[in-house]
């Protein structure tokens, strides 16, 4: 595996391959965050510790793994100890009051032909989010890095430091309870 | 459990491109000739598609650049923190070295050199020597610590916010 240059450097303590990387990696690791705490002011605490995490720890990284792991994992440790610390009920448990709650992500507007597709796709998309949103942190994570980060099994087991097998099973039950959740809200597949 | 619902359980992870090769393989044939997986399958294939379509919430810029900001004060605060402690080590090497190369330059110093070169020293002039000279040591050792400490204080002081 390629060592990544920038990884290099910041090791040897270059503030450009600091600006470099967080450029880089700001909004995968922004929306990681946000989609684990669900809070944008707390995403936003937990992205500035990750990065400070990432300054004091660079030195024990060892450069032969893969850096995209190494950092993902420093941001689930935090948030996780944010979310133990502030919100203990949510690692299990939805948000009471996230199924109506708007999210940042819903504010974002996307690339459709016309306005009715993209009245369409908007709404689809608000409807998917809200419906991650209500779901136990570990499904919404495992959703997050597979489909939006786009990280394979492997990787994701290298991030929750979960076996494989545990990764496929929390992916599978995931997509049930989200497709669950869709099909109660909106019967005969509406939403769709 | 049937082979119908071995695939059946696959499904979900087959549209979120989960298997292994071989798993894709089985799910592939299975879904050919059974048309309530190869529904079900269909029905999974919008939501892992608009999944992988969510919209990215983006960082603001102030964000980002208070991150930096705070990031790069802290690795400059660790180079010097670093770079001190190799001083430190440096300093305390060469304060040893000193230590050791000033035993015989004390000993010519107070001429008493020649008894160091004598196996066997009488118990007077060992302890007038050697005290002397811890004491001499010590001394030194205690002005460098209290010099230690005080430009610790010192920085300590000038890091602190205004």
């Amino acid at each position: 595996m390629a060592v990544d240059a920038d990884v290099v450097r910041l090791r040897r303590g270059d503030l450009n391959a600091l600006s470099e990387l967080i450029t880089r990696y700001q909004n995968r690791l922004y929306r990681y965050l946000l989609r684990i705490v669900r809070q944008p002011a707390e995403a936003e605490d937990l992205f500035q510790q990750t990065w400070l995490r990432v300054v004091e720890k660079i030195r024990s990284f060892d450069a032969s793994r893969n850096f995209d792991a190494w950092l993902f994992t420093l941001a689930r440790n935090l948030a996780i100890d944010h979310l133990r610390r502030i919100h203990p009920q949510s690692l299990d448990e939805p948000l009471a009051n996230s199924w109506h709650s708007e999210t940042v992500a819903d504010r974002i507007p996307c690339k459709d032909d016309t306005p009715l597709d993209h009245a369409l796709a908007a709404e689809r998309r608000t409807e998917i989010s809200e419906a991650m949103a209500g779901l136990p942190m570990m499904y919404r994570e495992v959703l997050t890095l597979r489909f939006e980060d786009e990280m394979n099994i492997e990787e994701i087991a290298q991030v929750t430091a979960a076996p494989v097998s545990t990764v496929k099973s929390r992916l599978r039950r995931s997509l049930e309870q989200l497709r669950y959740v869709l099909e109660a809200r909106y019967p005969g597949g509406t939403w769709q | 459990m049937s082979e119908h619902d071995k695939i059946r359980d696959l499904l979900a992870l087959a549209a979120a491109d989960a298997l292994t090769s071989a798993e894709e393989k089985q799910v592939a044939e299975h879904v050919r000739s059974c048309i309530a997986c190869s529904n079900e399958l269909g029905a999974w294939r919008p939501i892992a598609s608009e999944l992988h379509r969510l919209p990215t919430p983006l960082p603001s810029s102030w964000l980002v650049q208070s991150t930096l900001a705070r990031a790069e004060a802290k690795l400059t605060e660790q180079a010097e923190h670093d770079w001190n402690r190799r001083v430190m080590i440096a300093v305390v090497a060469f304060a040893w070295l000193l230590t050791i190369a000033s035993w015989p330059v004390f000993h010519v110093v107070t001429g008493r050199f020649g008894g160091l070169l004598e196996p066997q020293l009488s118990h007077t002039r060992f302890s007038y020597t050697w005290i002397s000279f811890a004491a001499f040591t010590a001394l030194g050792w205690l002005a460098g610590g209290v010099a230690a400490v005080m430009l610790a204080v010192r920085q300590r002081g000038e890091r602190r916010p205004a």
